[in-house]
């Protein structure tokens, strides 16, 4: 299953990507090559000598609407400046300003080495001392934006990921450790004991007396005051518990499964802290439809669980499966 | 109601300190050699940090490539017709799919619609309800397999998505209940 979403995944993000790509180039979206009408107005007059020109930049709402062939936006003012050499002028938007768009996708394409959206004026030249300029601006062409995006969000995410996991190393440490603590002074083997009425029944394949029982008690503990920090070392290490008792090297047994299936349902108490910051006072409303969504989900999860296990499929691929009598 | 929800969060703030503090308090009890356990236990967190690198980039970066692809606007299009049967809102679609695949962009998800819609519209309600009743299913999978290097999943994924879809529709519904 994973295999095939995972791919499906992948391949539509190129074919997706692919999609918009020819339908931008079709409806010709970024006018490459296109000069676009920009009304300049140059502060300390127009000196054609300079090889730097500080000018403002102001866009026409109709003739950007027209242009681009997007609805409305108001007029902009942005300032900037001209580079000019005898190769020709060149105009750079001032770095880190708001344009709408299809602007705003062109300055990631057409841009300086700071970052600024840059082009290439054409129409003639203004004269000497000017105060004003009519001229248009050719960006560089883009294309395949789309194309671009999903290849630089891997990169960022394969990033991402290994941060993330790095990130861990701490919190990892300190919990595993408490857990050797309470493994060695018997917290654990005393956990299993009161646990083990409501647990048993989800994951009979454990012995009566294992550990693991007592992990997976630790780690649904702290997911239920919503301590993610703690419950993940917790999860990690029930699984750790759960391997000692797999047939298998790489296959998922059954408890592994329900734990799991447990885990995403995420029954908590107490509403996540990202959600309490966001939603400020809001939260108290939210907080018995949160605790009723996440209980039934739990009980959607549990069955699902149980349920998809019986399969003759999964059946058969259970690592723990009885040899066929 | 308000009291209960204050008796959670005061115990809440002492399920960690208690952790924390207990566990070696009681080993030394037990006469548990508490430093040298601790250091023995702790040794493996960076071998299970890096031994779930794999999983985790094999996940996010698919994730991140389709989030990337504009594929959601797409697929918000085809779903729409089949969700209004089940009076689902078509704005919360994104983040009914997102909400299994990634934590970050769901909660940025949360932001936006607040930016949008207000925090005390019934749609930003539904959808902090969708992210506050649910995990993100595939990180979930990539991390905790991950640590003991479970690849065949069997049927995991499709018990996590039963079980968030579920959620997701339970969540709109309950929302539309108390304050439709």
């Amino acid at each position: 299953m994973l295999n095939y979403i995972w791919a499906g995944l992948i391949v539509s993000s190129f074919l997706f990507a692919l999609g918009y790509d020819i339908r931008d180039i079709h409806t010709d979206r970024y006018r490459n090559g296109e000069a676009l009408p920009l009304a300049l107005s140059f502060p300390q007059s127009y000196d054609p000598a300079l090889r730097r020109v500080t000018v403002e930049i102001g866009v026409d709402s109709a003739g950007y609407a027209g242009f681009y062939g997007v609805s409305g936006g108001s007029a902009k003012r942005y300032t900037g400046y001209l580079l000019q050499s005898r190769a020709g002028i060149q105009i750079r938007f001032e770095k880190a300003s708001a344009f709408p768009e299809p602007l705003a996708t062109i300055a990631k394409v057409s841009r300086s080495r700071d970052e600024e959206l840059q082009g290439t004026l054409t129409g003639p030249a203004p004269a000497a001392g000017a105060a004003t300029a009519n001229m248009g601006v050719v960006f560089e062409p883009v294309r395949f934006v789309k194309l671009n995006a999903i290849a630089g969000a891997a990169l960022d995410f394969a990033k991402t990921a290994a941060e993330i996991a790095l990130g861990l190393i701490g919190v990892l440490a300190l919990f595993l450790g408490l857990l050797k603590i309470a493994e060695d002074a018997g917290i654990v083997f005393a956990l299993v004991k009161l646990v083990r009425p409501i647990l048993r029944p989800l994951f009979p394949e454990i012995p009566p007396d294992h550990p693991a029982l007592g992990m997976i008690a630790l780690n649904l503990t702290a997911t239920l005051f919503g301590l993610g920090n703690a419950a993940t070392p917790f999860g990690i290490k029930a699984m750790e518990e759960l391997q000692t008792l797999n047939g298998s090297e790489d296959t998922a047994t059954n408890s592994m499964v329900m734990l799991l299936a447990i885990n995403t349902a995420s029954l908590q108490l107490v509403p996540p802290v990202l959600l309490l910051a966001l939603m400020g006072t809001q939260i108290n409303t939210l907080i018995f439809p949160i605790l009723t969504t996440t209980v039934l989900g739990l009980i959607v999860a549990i069955a699902a669980a149980k349920l998809l296990g019986r399969l003759p499929g999964y059946r058969a691929s259970d690592p723990n499966r009885l040899p066929q009598a | 109601m308000d009291t209960v929800r204050d008796a959670i969060s005061l115990v809440s703030y002492f399920v960690l300190p208690l952790i924390l503090v207990g566990f070696p308090l009681y080993g030394v009890i037990k006469r548990v050699p508490v430093y040298e356990s601790f250091v023995e236990g702790a040794k493996d967190g960076f071998q299970v940090a890096v031994r779930i690198i794999p999983y985790l980039v094999a996940i996010l970066f698919a994730i991140a490539m389709f989030r990337a692809s504009g594929a959601m606007e797409a697929l918000t299009r085809a779903l729409d017709p089949v969700l209004g049967l089940i009076g689902f809102p078509a704005e919360l679609l994104p983040m009914a799919i997102i909400r299994s695949l990634s934590g970050s962009g769901s909660a940025a998800l949360v932001v936006d619609m607040i930016n949008q819609y207000g925090e005390d519209s019934i749609l930003v309600k539904m959808a902090a309800v969708m992210y506050g009743s649910s995990e993100t299913t595939f990180y979930v999978i990539a991390v905790y397999f991950g640590a003991v290097g479970i690849r065949k999943t069997r049927h995991a994924v499709p018990a996590g998505l039963i079980a968030d879809a579920a959620a997701m529709v339970i969540a709109v519904w309950t929302v539309r209940l108390l304050f439709g």
